[in-house]
């Protein structure tokens, strides 16, 4: 058994029936077998001591259950750990950040408040997934269409809060930016409704965020200054049809004006997610292709080599995928002006009509129909890259830790982050994913991501080794100021640390916040760096 | 015709004989592993074409030795399938009791493994 730091056994029995007085005794796991349930299945540290397993877990079903719950917590110091679905996985996961925590589980929390088809807008609780939501609204037929991330066993509520992101247009897939409007039991057990939701008979909550005075939304994300209850967010009206078209562009620095008309597009609001990809590079999260492997067997080629590498393979150098949601009439219209501004814009540039697919997709369609989730519909399918595979069938992971470096949104930085893993692959002895073709994810309109996947083992051998890439990775990317967005609790320390302008004002701005609100510290000690003080030490 | 008339009577037969918990778990299943395990996958992808994770993962792993489509399956012992999920299995995280009960799961373990004897 797992206690909490600092916390007696007596004590510890005590607040755990006090838990089960606020949720009923059914809903607080103790057991062995129970609480490792609540293990990160992707953790980085499986089965070492390092890993951060829970003491407990206990799952209300309602507010003043969780008001109750986190009250106990200060009576005797208890660390809360909330999750929403608990399906954070390659961040965490179900697992707390501090080892010996108490897990508060909000999966039974899973209410559908409010789904206003007219007003374009939702409010839930945090253990509603993305398939309960959808399913939700398939089955009323509301003309309303979700925003969701690849897996969509997800929280709309965790997800936002994690910084998660989707496919959609831009004000959409941003979703802790579509969110509006949340509830919070603060680390005391208050409860706080922000914007217009501080307003006794407003029914603007779901409609207006800032309400009046400071607007507080963004420090419940990545935090542990609260445990938000429920949570608003807009929706985008159901468009009635769905059109792509893939734009090829022939030279390697044909990039730059192609990433230059395409953010056009996509800062007139015009766009779902942009969708990189080259002909000559070697498929999403794949090995680099054969003939470019040849090429760099003497490392990382020179300009003039990349431009005859293209031109002898015959093959555009790069091509990206548009996405237009709307009437028949403007996305084809939208279609149509791309054509003809990368047309002027690139020399050879060539264009493929893509479908145009009537909204929402049939029910009966919808198992066969391909990306998902630039149709809004939750799926699964992204785990096809990191289960067993062609690629990693000889020794398939059993998980990963992604690591996501934001760059800027312009062709050198995409080359620069990209030899940048290349080269922190090569220094660690293991065959680099990335390579000159590699290409940038849009998930955020206006930031590039560069990506790369460590894989992770229930092996202490194994994850050692991923840990020292994953480590070397994040630095490497640090001294170029490419930052990584989320991690694990596992690297969250070293993350932050890399945020360290003016001799880390921001972590102790975040630190004299927790000081000041959760004075016992009871909500995720050392979320994203934020120890409460009596914890910090030399942390931080 | 008369293959068609023939399967719709065995499938019948088959509806027919399922147990309430069977039933219960096929809603289980499509809810929970549905998404990974089903037997329709997306023709185009961006990710990989005609895969589903866990069905692509299992006919990478047998080989056809045995189906890779689970409700295909005739030999899944309870024990094992209870395992896989409170314990996870590569890629396969853990499911929690607040996301899938004990009863579901014995649920789940009836649709899988009553009436498909070999």
């Amino acid at each position: 058994m797992v206690l909490p730091p600092n916390v007696s056994e007596a004590d510890f029995n005590a607040a755990l029936n006090e838990f089960r007085s606020a949720v009923g005794a059914n809903w607080v796991f103790t057991s062995d077998e129970d609480v490792a349930l609540y293990r990160d299945s992707y953790s980085i540290y499986w089965g070492e001591p390092e890993e951060r397993v829970a003491s407990a877990a206990v799952a209300p079903s309602k507010v003043d259950e969780v008001q109750q719950v986190v009250r106990t917590a200060n009576k005797y110091r208890i660390p809360l750990y909330p999750i929403s679905t608990g399906r954070n996985l390659t961040y965490g996961g179900s697992a707390p950040t501090m080892r010996g925590s108490v897990v508060l589980d909000l999966k039974r929390m899973n209410r559908i408040l409010e789904v206003d088809e007219k007003r374009a807008f939702a409010l839930v609780e945090p253990g509603v997934s993305y398939f309960d939501l959808y399913n939700y609204i398939r089955e009323r037929n509301l003309k309303v269409m979700l925003d969701v991330p690849d897996p969509g066993w997800g929280s709309p509520v965790g997800n936002s809060l994690d910084h998660g992101a989707g496919y959609t247009s831009a004000h959409f897939r941003d979703h802790f930016g579509s969110h509006c409007g949340m509830e919070v039991v603060t680390p005391e057990g208050d409860l706080v409704r922000t914007g217009m939701g501080a307003l006794p008979n407003s029914e603007t909550w779901q409609e207006f965020r800032y309400g009046a005075g400071p607007y507080i939304d963004g420090l419940f994300t990545q935090s542990n200054f609260g445990v938000v209850t429920k949570m608003g967010f807009w929706l985008m009206p159901m468009p009635e049809n769905y059109l792509y078209g893939t734009i090829t562009v022939p030279r390697y620095q044909d990039l730059e004006p192609l990433i230059q008309e395409v953010s056009y597009f996509e800062d007139l609001g015009l766009l779902g997610m942009p969708s990189y990809g080259s002909p000559l590079g070697g498929g999403l999260m794949g090995p680099p292709a054969p003939a470019l492997t040849e090429l760099m067997q003497n490392g990382w080629p020179t300009a003039d080599a990349l431009e005859n590498f293209v031109a002898s393979q015959k093959r555009p150098a790069w091509s990206v995928e548009l996405n237009f949601y709307g009437p028949e009439e403007t996305v084809r219209a939208n279609w149509q002006a791309a054509k003809r501004r990368f047309a002027k814009a690139i020399p050879g540039a060539a264009f493929q009509d893509g479908e145009l697919l009537a909204l929402p997709i049939p029910k009966e369609k919808e198992a066969t129909q391909g990306d998902k989730p630039r149709l809004g519909i939750p799926a699964l399918e992204v785990f096809t890259i990191a289960t067993r595979n062609p690629i990693n069938n000889a020794d398939p992971p059993d998980g990963h830790a992604d690591f996501f470096a934001y760059v800027p949104r312009k062709a050198s930085a995409v080359w620069a982050a990209a030899r940048v893993m290349y080269e922190t692959y090569r220094e660690m002895g293991v065959p680099p994913m990335h390579h000159p073709f590699s290409t940038p994810i849009n998930y955020y309109s206006r930031c590039f991501i560069v990506a790369t996947l460590v894989p992770t083992y229930r092996n202490a051998a194994k994850n050692a080794k991923s840990r020292e890439l994953f480590g070397k990775v994040m630095d490497r990317c640090a001294e170029h100021g490419f930052g990584c967005y989320r991690t694990s609790p596992a690297f969250q320390d070293r993350l932050m640390s890399k945020y360290s302008f003016n001799n880390n004002a921001l972590l102790r701005f975040h630190q004299k916040i927790k000081d000041s609100i959760d004075p016992n510290g009871v909500i995720s000690p050392g979320r994203y760096g934020i120890w409460p003080a009596k914890m910090r030490g030399n942390r931080g | 015709m008369r293959q068609a008339l023939l399967l719709g009577i065995v499938m019948s037969v088959s509806l027919l004989a399922q147990t309430p918990a069977e039933k219960d778990g096929k809603a289980v299943f499509d809810k929970w592993c549905t998404p990974c395990h089903g037997a329709e996958a997306p023709k185009r992808s961006m990710f990989v074409n005609g895969a589903l994770p866990g069905t692509a993962a299992l006919a990478l792993k047998y080989q056809g030795r045995v189906p890779a489509v689970l409700e295909q399956r005739t030999d899944l012992k309870p024990a094992y399938i209870k395992t896989v999920v409170r314990h996870g299995l590569y890629g396969m995280p853990i499911s929690r009791k607040t996301e899938i009960s004990d009863a579901e799961l014995d649920d789940v373990v009836a649709y899988l493994t009553e009436n498909r004897k070999k």
